[in-house]
């Protein structure tokens, strides 16, 4: 389930020699597209030619170069003959998963570019498109996978003698991503890349134009683009939002419009006139390379031909401002504007973060990510450095899971470039790295990785001889950075500095010469950006919060683009907002005056965290009149609250029953009969799923607060351990919901659960299982077709750990079909289970 | 055919359903997370589907004895006795797929790892919301069955019956439902987005018996295209 990456030092690219290394380019005039100085004209669709041809629905299409080349090579010369430059090859879902037995990449590609060739094609364009399946997160296929299935494609086209690669009808930035780094890293010919946008101007999976462009230009791709999905008057505006934002030639293959059936046959409603006027549209704004997609046909390609004849590429800008992005959207920040970097996932000097990331518990994670978006942070700082744990593969698996809770882009935080380039290989975005700093050795093993995958950097001015004392000799490193990124091709608005925060109790000239170095780098390497953790600055002192807010308003002053702080404190984002006014970017302080109107010094309470904020509001809450009365006894209460399934009073109730008796008392008097009832109300029928989970929950609160009382207390060791149990769903399966329903239970009653997640490998189970000589494991299928994949993990948990007990739920699940994959139990529902349990484990 | 379809309302009670109400009490509390979550669906939601009509082509039995319905101008072929029943007498049939999109899947995932109240009920909301959708591109195979002359039975979806779940591939890639739609297929055949629906319905000469006597309690009822025609699809 988790991402997968490259085994320790497993590097696919050769670090020496990447940067240097230019483009196989075939020609001098395709060298000037490359520039963005000509036009570059590809085909037409071949679908739409193969299906007027009588191609059955449902049939792989790339088949037909191997079994009727002729016809393949008539609509390649069709289009060639109407001035076409560019043939593009049959083979869009050429590659092994698509086309198992019925034939190799090999030969399909080897046969598909001796038919672009024959037509008499100036250049051949090897076509990859996507996979079939869909990439993890969200789908199951590891980003791995879908590299090797592109780089089996690659080799093969290049070996058979194709010009350049196009990628193309793309919704998924990361297979984009994998199969653009698939070629880069397995030819040097050029890659061109086309995603497909819908008219809510956004791909399937939600990426935008500008992430799009920014992601790719930033990875190498040659040109980026659009194409299918739309007709050309669709496409123009989102490519034109492409335009800025894309440091390399941008191109456009629109449908002809959008299909009809007409008398059984499709046809498509844009016309050749009706295109090219779109097209002229595209031209005009420094479109450059041009074609067609879906229903074009070569009276199509022939009218793009007499428009670009004759004419120069028109004129574009590409902005130069900071900008990182995730698979959904770009953050970024031209001169003159701040943003905040939210510094929460990291562990260091904080117990929380360290206890979650030890456990493999994620949710802590990932609400922290939730509740710093909400407080204003535009990227988040993703840091996993444990000495305990495996960094390589909690940072891979907390960059996956993140995507699945917020859309902002990362900064990947790690000393060990191994990690960072894990973490930056399958992330689906543009990420921003911390960090270089002026060490040589450093530079040498982190900016190859920041260019390879085309990221932004942040450059701590440090260097083999330490912080320098003064902004002079920060400058110094700081140049140094600028001018090793800039020989490796990375731009100077892809570097941040960061001028390092000191305490100004134990040097009181450190606040002043930080704050000249930012105004120093600023002046004296235009272009580049700066950031600052402050909170440093105040150690040692009473009333940190107003020192670090103080700091942070100077260093905006000093020109500071981005601030790394927690912006779950009011007091450092009321810095922000108020800075945002004062140097204009906040135009008319519309946000400021929005946000702002009600607040003042005079009420305190407005002035709490914003967690505390909440927290007294659901206090408030639970004395309204609207709640039904409430006995007076808290334990009464608690357990009234974990009847009627709300959580909100429920910390402060338990408070007050561990304040009266003990923890243990709150526990096993309380909260576990409560439970008990929701369980016989459940099975009577008297509650129905959402009441059972909402109850959960509300226990789950209460046992969250006595865990946080009993270790302030010390005395963890009263509350015994129940014991570990593992759950997932089984591997092919995608469905993780009775899985959930499961974990939630087990965890109320108590026990330590290791969540695997869905859609988990046997062996990944059994090591799990082992690993902490786990008793009983629970394992859910919800289809029929993964009802295997449960057998074959319990015949492999009964070879490896003889000792585990095995329960299994799930829809297509019963008595009988447990006892025939082997399971020791079947567990009809999460009640059932948590009795199994109890069973097994006491 | 692409089609995207406005529904702005998915029916509560079925929402209840696919989490098992049978009519227990429940808190204001929980009655309005369950509402905000409706809501919620309905407003991440993209309600999308894509149809085309096949003609029967053939009938037959495979060497092994299964039974095929053969169509035209496309390698899907519908095996099984189950579409032996179902396509019975079909001179043409429906093929659909829908889903309610990618954001729905994100938004069960984030819940998944945040909010697992909330992810039980906007998983039945989004159930019912595709099932909707597949009313509403049900009604369109039906409108243009109709337009033939033809008459339509109702939906059935591989995995059903002995209706192979083999079927999907190249039912998805007869309809190009990955370009179209983004529906993908894992390796044990299940769709990405989840909340998808693909199926088959047939079209005959005469008038299904699974037609519904009356147009009040027909699933396809808002969506449909004949009724403000002064017609019925039973005639």
């Amino acid at each position: 389930m988790s991402a997968k990456s490259p085994a320790q030092g497993d590097s696919r690219w050769p670090k020496d020699r990447l940067v240097l290394r230019s483009r196989r380019v075939r020609d001098e005039h395709l060298a000037a597209v490359l520039r963005g100085e000509e036009f570059l004209l590809f085909d037409g669709a071949m679908g739409t030619q193969l299906q007027a041809r009588g191609l059955a629905a449902g049939e792989l299409p790339e088949l037909l170069c191997l079994t009727n080349p002729a016809e393949i090579r008539e609509v390649h010369a069709s289009y060639v003959s109407a001035g076409a430059e560019v043939v593009t090859t049959n083979t869009f879902g050429a590659n092994a998963a698509k086309l198992g037995d019925a034939a190799s990449v090999e030969h399909v590609f080897s046969a598909a570019v001796a038919c672009a060739r024959e037509a008499g094609a100036r250049y051949v364009a090897a076509d990859l498109g996507p996979t079939g399946q869909l990439l993890e997160p969200m789908g199951p296929l590891p980003f791995d996978d879908a590299y090797d299935l592109f780089a089996e494609q690659v080799r093969a086209a290049d070996a058979a003698g194709a010009d350049l690669f196009v990628i193309e009808t793309m919704t998924d930035l990361a297979e984009a991503k994998a199969a653009l780094l698939a070629v880069r890293e397995n030819s040097d010919l050029p890659a061109f890349v086309t995603m497909t946008f819908g008219e809510d101007g956004r791909t399937f999976l939600g990426t935008t134009p500008e992430a799009a462009a920014v992601t790719l230009s930033s990875l190498g791709a040659d040109a980026v683009g659009i194409n299918c999905g739309l007709g050309p008057a669709a496409v123009a505006p989102l490519v034109k939002r492409m335009l800025p934002w894309a440091s390399c030639p941008v191109m456009a293959q629109a449908n002809a419009g959008l299909p009809h059936v007409v008398d059984g046959v499709t046809t498509y409603d844009v016309g050749p006139e009706e295109y090219a006027a779109a097209v002229a549209d595209m031209l005009d704004a420094g479109v450059t390379v041009f074609g067609g997609c879906c229903g074009t046909t070569p009276e199509h390609i022939s009218r793009e031909r007499e428009l670009l004849t004759g004419r120069m590429p028109a004129a574009r800008h590409v902005h130069d401002s900071f900008a990182v992005s995730s698979a959904q959207a770009i953050c970024s920040l031209d001169y003159g504007q701040v943003g905040v970097i939210g510094e929460r996932i990291n562990p260091t000097g904080k117990r929380l973060m360290k206890e979650a990331l030890r456990s493999g518990d994620h949710d802590y994670v990932m609400n922290m990510a939730i509740e710093q978006g909400r407080a204003g942070a535009q990227i988040l700082d993703v840091n996993a450095g444990l000495p305990e744990i495996d960094e390589r593969a909690v940072m891979c698996q907390l960059v996956s899971e993140l995507q699945g809770v917020s859309t902002l882009p990362l900064q990947i935080d790690a000393a060990d470039p191994a990690v960072i380039e894990a973490a930056v290989r399958s992330y689906p975005g543009k990420a921003l790295v911390n960090s270089t700093n002026g060490k040589a050795q450093t530079m040498a093993d982190v900016l190859p990785i920041v260019k390879h995958y085309g990221c932004a950097v942040v450059g701590l001015t440090l260097d083999e001889d330490g912080i320098p004392a003064t902004a002079e000799g920060r400058l110094a490193v700081a140049r140094k950075i600028v001018r090793e990124c800039e020989q490796l091709g990375i731009p100077r608005h892809d570097v941040v500095i960061d001028c390092l925060t000191m305490a100004a109790s134990t040097d009181q000239t450190q606040p002043k010469a930080i704050l000249d170095a930012i105004r120093l780098v600023k002046q004296e390497l235009p272009g580049v950006r700066t950031v600052l953790g402050v909170s440093n600055v105040s150690f040692g002192l009473p009333f940190r919060p107003l020192v670090n807010g103080t700091f942070l308003a100077a260093a905006f002053s000093a020109g500071l683009d981005l601030a790394i702080i927690n912006p779950c404190l009011t007091r450092m984002m009321d810095v922000v907002d108020s800075w945002r006014v004062l140097s204009g970017e906040d135009e008319s302080a519309q946000y400021f005056v929005a946000n702002y109107a009600e607040r003042s010094d005079r009420s305190p309470a407005q002035a709490l965290p914003v967690e505390k904020a909440a927290a007294s509001s659901a206090a408030a809450s639970a004395v309204t009149p609207a709640t039904p009365a409430e006995p007076a006894d808290p334990a009464a209460r608690a357990r009234e609250l974990v009847l009627a399934g709300r959580k909100g009073p429920m910390p402060e109730v338990v408070a007050q029953v561990i304040a009266e008796h003990d923890p243990m008392y709150a526990i096993n008097e309380v909260l576990i009969p409560a439970l008990d009832v929701v369980g016989e109300r459940f099975e009577k029928g008297v509650f129905f799923l959402p009441q059972l989970m909402a109850s959960a929950e509300a226990a789950k609160a209460g046992f969250e607060t006595i865990k946080a009382a009993v270790d302030a207390s010390g005395q963890g060791d009263n509350v015994p351990e129940k014991g570990s149990i593992v759950v997932c769903t089984v591997h092919g399966d995608i469905h993780d919901i009775g899985k959930n329903i499961v974990r939630m239970l087990l965890e109320n009653y108590g026990y330590n659960v290791i969540d695997l997640g869905r859609d988990v490998p046997p062996q990944v189970v059994v090591d799990a299982v082992v690993k902490d000589h786990v008793l009983l494991c629970g394992l859910s299928a919800l289809m029929t077709a993964t009802v295997p994949a449960m057998a074959e993990t319990i015949e492999l948990l009964r070879k490896e750990a003889p000792w585990c007990k095995v329960v299994v739920g799930g829809a297509v699940l019963n008595p009988e079909y447990a006892e025939m994959v082997g399971a020791d139990f079947y567990a009809k529902d999460a009640t059932e289970t948590a009795r199994i349990a109890s069973e097994v484990l006491g | 055919m692409v089609e995207s379809y406005a529904i702005d309302s998915i029916d509560r009670s079925e929402v209840l359903r696919y989490m098992g109400y049978t009519g227990q009490s429940m808190s204001s509390e929980l009655e309005g997370r369950i509402n905000a979550n409706m809501e919620r669906c309905l407003s991440i939601g993209v309600p999308r589907g894509v149809w085309r009509i096949f003609d029967v082509d053939g009938r037959g039995a495979k060497e092994d004895g299964t039974p095929f319905v053969r169509l035209a101008g496309t390698s899907l072929e519908l095996l099984g006795t189950s579409m032996q029943k179902h396509m019975d007498g079909a001179v043409a049939v429906g093929v659909m797929a829908v889903t309610v999109g990618m954001g729905v899947e994100r938004e069960l995932r984030r819940l998944s790892l945040t909010d697992r109240v909330a992810q039980v009920v906007f998983d039945a909301a989004a159930t019912t919301l595709v099932e909707r959708t597949a009313d509403a591109c049900e009604a369109s195979i039906v409108a243009a069955g109709h337009e033939r002359g033809l008459f339509a039975n109702f939906r059935f979806s591989p995995g059903y019956g002995d209706m192979p779940m083999a079927t999907q591939p190249v039912l998805l890639q007869a309809l190009d439902a990955q370009r179209q739609l983004g529906i993908t297929l894992t390796d044990t055949l299940l769709m990405v987005p989840t909340k998808s629906v693909t199926a088959v319905v047939g079209l005959f000469e005469t008038i299904q018996p699974s037609t519904h006597a009356s147009c009040a309690g027909c699933p396809c009822f808002d969506f449909c295209t004949i009724r403000p025609t002064g017609h019925t699809c039973r005639g």
